[in-house]
């Protein structure tokens, strides 16, 4: 597959896979550290700083779970190759 | 996380046909660790991300000194100078409350007997005044820089906040007159704040 197309292809899923993952965010941040008793309308600071922790790890997880997953494609892609290899 | 990459890739699968990732001679395979690494990898485009593009409800951006002065109101020592200010002007005004009602105010300890003139009694109370303001605005400023702190720290904001800080300030306050009196003033205050955050919440 070349690059061209594999870029292409990642700018047409880009969209809906940041889109999804704000919204995944928004939702598992807000569950995880805004209690559901508002007594004001402002965040108070210790929801504030807990939303930066919350994003901040989130992302970091998106990134090291993808690499994993490109990691393992990879092992995966050299697998078939070899058995295409092997059986062409 | 890992859920929004399973989106990703049903979709990638649903528009390219069934097996894509079965290796064939015409080369129209997809190969996910390239598309990965246009995603989330290295070679993903830097981009200006927005709340409105995203799906959230478009925002107009905040200027920078905007944010900084957003970052320098909720800052712990904003507050605590806060707490500090307000202390002194509450102080100051309960002092001379209670100078007004005191008997002994601009007392002369070398003549007993003698009335003592307006302008002793209106030293006196000044004095008693200032030194009611400058307790009470360390106190404050102690409450609220702690409070603060551990509310950071424990990323919640509940009434434990305070008992925790009227502790600390509290035993600060008390452990100059010794341990146990340290142990006293942490309970007390504690038990002070949590008393008010009861009638507040």
């Amino acid at each position: 597959m070349d690059p061209m197309k594999a870029q292409q292809l990642a700018a047409e899923l880009e969209v809906e896979m940041m889109a999804d993952m704000y919204n995944r965010m928004t939702n598992a941040c807000h569950r995880k550290c805004v209690p559901p008793h508002y007594k004001e309308a402002e965040l108070t600071k210790g929801e504030s700083v807990c939303l930066d922790r919350c994003v901040a790890k989130y992302l970091d997880l998106h990134e090291r779970l993808g690499r994993k997953l490109t990691e393992m494609s990879v092992q995966d892609e050299e697998m078939m190759r070899k058995a295409a290899v092997g059986s062409g | 996380m890992a859920a929004s990459m399973g989106a990703a890739n049903a979709a990638s699968s649903d528009s390219q046909g069934p097996a894509p990732a079965s290796p064939s001679m015409e080369g129209s395979t997809i190969q996910y660790s390239m598309i990965l690494d246009h995603l989330i990898g290295d070679k993903r485009p830097v981009k200006d991300l927005n709340p409105g593009v995203m799906g959230g409800l478009p925002v107009p951006p905040k200027s920078d000194e905007q944010k900084m002065i957003e970052r320098g109101m909720e800052s712990c020592a904003f507050k605590s100078v806060l707490a500090c200010v307000g202390g002194f002007v509450l102080g100051g005004a309960f002092g001379v409350f209670t100078a007004g009602i005191d008997t002994n105010v601009g007392f002369d300890p070398k003549d007993p007997l003698r009335t003592p003139t307006a302008r002793e009694v209106l030293k006196d109370m000044g004095q008693r005044g200032m030194s009611y303001a400058k307790n009470f605005a360390i106190v404050g400023a102690m409450f609220s820089c702690t409070e603060c702190i551990i509310e950071s720290h424990r990323g919640k904001s509940d009434w434990k906040n305070a008992v925790y800080s009227g502790c600390v300030t509290g035993g600060a306050i008390g452990f100059r007159a010794g341990l146990k009196a340290g142990v006293l003033g942490c309970g007390g205050f504690a038990a002070f704040s949590a008393a008010i955050e009861y009638y507040l919440r």
